[in-house]
């Protein structure tokens, strides 16, 4: 166990199906404060990993440890009280729920004389969910949905924030101000693991980036030179490395 | 002896055509997934259409055609197929659970017009005279009885083996893939509803076969035949012996008969006559967990699911 | 005549309205039409008559009856008594065997199958308990009150009406302004989203399955006072149980109730002016209406 980290990984095995595990043998770490990316080809197993750690998709073997804790057999909503919150890539908010109920839920796990101010601080960090407090949750559009899941795990002021993917489906502009956001939000102080297709967009504002291909880690490295590393366009644009030299 | 082999072919007779009705549920759940709480109301109306058809002009109540035999099983068939065809337009479509909703409330009309509509069904009191096969021979119990279970078991034996041939034949498969995979098989092209459509209404008209079978052995019919109770014996034969399974339909038909006849043998034979229907509860008890065992133990029934992919493949496989 | 019609139909539509809550409930939030719903109104019944005449025998001046009621203070004891017992035995139920389906992933029609069969089996075991002969909860006669020409209802009628409106306020309350009730509508809309809200799932799904219990055994105390007590007593009102639930639309707390008073002015219609035989086609007929014209409900979503 990495006991310094904010959350690790070791050896996790997981997926749908026992015979068929999707996340192959992983250790990752993320330290305390750092916005680490993880990067890879379709069907690589990034989701699957992050939904594994948070709890929603089978663990087979392996660990997961958020501090020096194990909290690899915890139930989902164990994990959030724990400081753990994951912010899917659809169906994240309720949409049946209003725009404030949707918040009092997330603070109903805090201790009573802390709900309101939680709420407040997290409606300062995106205003536009404080306008309409009655508005049902399904009527908003993509952009300001994925706000709301996000100030929804916020609430429960939470050391590591997990997403999956949160720009999926959203214009650029939306995406510059959803990036812009989390920025603002790791550099608070909250840990933040992001799983992303978008590879420029969030390595501009990421630590460090790990590579994930077919349920491996083969990659790591600062986000800086991930963004220049050759194997990175291969994955992802099907450019191929210079010939290497033949001797 | 003599009065064993005829309780031995009556016992069989009533069975098998639990068996039939089985037969049919296992079409529409075992190959189709469509939950029918209704079966009672199937059966019902097919003995009820088939009764109507076949029995002698009475002056108190319409119909009594006096129609051959066969005529009667044939128009049972059409009158539950229609029925069938009616609620599977309004259902099938929707969730799984409206269908087996909407079953209950059929079974629970059916049972009402047969109590209410007095002119045409008889009311309380049902149909009498129903023709019976051989009924020339009836003085003789052992022969009449040997003849009787023979149609039946005819009948049984034609129903199981065209289902079979029908499991394994193109449009059988089709309604595997689409209750395997519908996403594929409606990418294939296949029109999901109407298949599933076909496979109730072909459910349904075999449980209305079963009820004007069963109507022509024992001769009369009431309403009280066709209550709730029916549909969880058919249920809980269908789910013990194997859903999914021809073979499991008929063999929890005879099963769960036996079990039902020896266990209502064993409460007139040892309980007392003031609390013989207390212990009947108890009886209808004993079915009731039988489905929750069962469902809780092995979904699957005694005999499981035969998988089956064609029936050449076995000629195919190299079985020189 | 048709005043007193309505009276009736509206008595029996709450009591309707209370069982199709908890079916609503259990619906929306478990994902399946459970059968045995009914039998939970049945047991309820039972459940209540058994400590209430406990309590009248052990302590006679509880069987007073209370004012222009024609029950003493036994019969609300035993009420609140039924309402924990029949929760239990939801619990119970869920604990033996839908719960176990649910951790197989079982699909929702096996689930359905097993609510049928375990229905059967907790009706047969009533009626083998308690043998079918119908049961009061007394014996006291009750002198109808007139409240407008042609119009008389008894002081429990006019209670019942009372107790009923009292509860659907309350739950539609509980749903809408407490910490519980958010969490049961965000696991009816999205189980998983939930637990990674912080909701735990499983003590909800435990405190709706007691909810909708304690609802069918206020229902069947009700159906017990006002008419008779009989085994089969749920299982009798499960179609019109359904019909109301679907049509004000699943998950719909005011809708169930709603639904339930629909269904009961319609019967007490049919039965003024076609013939009580066919009161139990009513519930029938609505449910196709339904499925055929709105097949979301009044206040569902469609799908």
């Amino acid at each position: 166990m990495n006991a310094d980290a904010a959350l690790s990984t070791r050896g996790l095995v997981a997926g749908y199906e026992r015979d068929l595990p999707v996340v192959r043998g992983v250790d990752f770490a993320v330290q305390p404060g750092e916005l680490v990316v993880v990067l890879g080809p379709n069907g690589a197993g990034k989701s699957t990993f992050v939904k594994a750690i948070a709890g929603i998709v089978p663990v087979f073997g392996g660990s997961v440890a958020l501090g020096s804790d194990d909290i690899t057999c915890l139930p989902a909503h164990e994990k959030i009280a724990r400081g753990l919150a994951f912010v899917p890539q659809t169906e994240n908010i309720f949409s049946t729920l209003t725009i404030f109920e949707n918040l009092e839920l997330a603070a109903d796990i805090l201790p009573r004389p802390l709900r309101r101010e939680r709420i407040a601080s997290v409606e300062a960090i995106f205003p536009d969910l404080a306008k309409r407090p009655n508005l049902r949750a399904g009527q908003l559009s993509g952009g300001q949905r994925q706000m709301l899941a996000v100030a929804r795990a916020l609430i429960v002021n939470p050391r590591v924030l997990i997403l999956d993917e949160p720009s999926a489906g959203l214009s650029p502009r939306i995406v510059a101000e959803v990036f812009a956001n989390l920025a603002a939000i790791n550099r608070s102080g909250v840990t933040i693991i992001l799983v992303e297709q978008n590879v420029k967009a969030a390595l501009a504002i990421a630590h460090r980036g790990v590579v994930l291909v077919e349920g491996v880690l083969r990659h790591e490295g600062p986000a800086a030179t991930l963004a220049h590393d050759p194997i990175i366009a291969e994955l992802y644009l099907g450019i191929a490395p210079p010939a290497k030299a033949e001797a | 002896m003599i009065e064993l082999i005829s309780y031995g072919a009556f016992f069989l007779t009533v069975a098998l055509t639990y068996a039939i009705t089985c037969l049919g549920l296992n079409v529409q759940w075992g190959q189709t997934g469509l939950f029918n709480v209704g079966v009672a109301g199937f059966v019902g109306i097919g003995a009820y259409a088939s009764a109507l058809l076949t029995t002698p002009d009475d002056p108190v109540r319409l119909g009594g055609f006096g129609l051959p035999i066969i005529v009667g099983w044939l128009g049972a068939m059409a009158a539950a197929g229609l029925l069938s065809l009616l609620v599977g337009l309004l259902t099938i479509r929707l969730r799984a659970d409206y269908l087996a909703i909407a079953t209950f409330g059929v079974a629970v009309v059916v049972q009402l017009c047969a109590l209410n509509l007095e002119p045409l069904t008889g009311g309380p009191f049902g149909i009498g005279f129903i023709p019976r096969p051989f009924g020339w021979l009836a003085e003789d119990r052992m022969t009449f009885g040997l003849l009787n279970l023979g149609i039946v078991a005819v009948t049984t034996l034609g129903v199981y083996l065209g289902l079979e041939r029908l499991l394994r034949s193109p449009w059988g498969r089709v309604l595997r893939a689409i209750r395997e995979d519908e996403q594929a098989a409606l990418a294939l092209g296949k029109n999901a509803f109407a298949f599933r459509l076909q496979a109730f209404v072909i459910g349904g008209a075999i449980m209305g076969l079963a009820g004007a079978v069963q109507a022509h052995f024992i001769g009369f019919i009431a309403p009280e035949n066709y209550v709730p109770m029916l549909t969880f014996q058919v249920w809980a034969m269908l789910i013990v012996g194997g859903s999914g399974n021809n073979r499991g339909a008929v063999l929890g038909a005879v099963l769960v008969w036996a079990v039902w006849a020896a266990s209502a043998a064993l409460i007139s034979a040892v309980v007392p006559p003031e609390a013989q229907a207390r212990a009947a509860a108890l009886q209808i008890v004993m079915i009731g967990l039988a489905i929750c065992v069962m469902l809780l133990v092995r979904p699957r029934g005694i005999l499981g699911e035969v998988r089956t992919v064609s029936r050449h493949v076995n000629e195919a496989s190299g079985k020189k | 005549m048709i005043l007193q019609a309505l009276m009736n139909g509206l008595i029996a539509g709450t009591m309707i309205g209370l069982g199709a809550i908890g079916i609503t409930l259990t619906y929306s939030i478990l994902r399946f039409a459970n059968f045995a719903h009914g039998e939970l109104i049945s047991w309820g019944a039972y459940a209540a008559l058994g400590v209430s005449s406990a309590l009248a025998t052990a302590y006679a001046p509880l069987a007073t009856p209370i004012g222009p009621f024609s029950f003493g203070w036994s019969l609300p004891i035993g009420l609140l008594a039924s309402m924990v017992l029949t929760g239990l035995l939801a619990l119970l139920v869920d604990v033996l065997l839908f719960g176990r389906l649910r951790a197989r992933k079982s699909a929702v029609i096996i689930l359905v199958m097993a609510g049928f069969g375990a229905a059967l089996t907790l009706r047969s075991l009533l009626e083998f308990l308690v043998t079918s002969k119908p049961a009061y909860f007394t014996n006291a006669l009750q002198i109808a009150v007139k409240l407008a020409p042609g119009l008389r209802a008894t002081p429990d009628q006019l209670l019942s009406l009372a107790v009923s409106a009292i509860l659907v306020l309350a739950v539609h309350l509980l749903l809408s302004h407490t910490a519980i009730g958010r969490a049961m509508r965000a696991v009816s809309e999205n189980q998983q989203l939930a637990a990674l809200a912080g909701v735990d799932v499983r003590q909800t799904i435990r405190i709706v399955w007691l909810l909708g219990a304690a609802l069918a055994a206020v229902a069947g105390v009700m159906a017990g006072l006002l008419v008779q007590i009989r085994p089969h007593m749920g299982h009798d009102l499960l179609l019109p149980l359904f019909a109301a639930a679907i049509l004000g639309g699943i998950g719909s707390v005011p809708g169930a109730m709603l639904g339930g008073l629909i269904v009961g002015l319609t019967e007490a219609l049919a039965v003024q002016f076609i013939g009580a035989e066919w009161r139990a086609a009513v519930a029938f007929v609505i449910l196709v209406a339904v499925l055929l014209l709105r097949p979301q409900g009044l206040f569902g979503r469609p799908a």
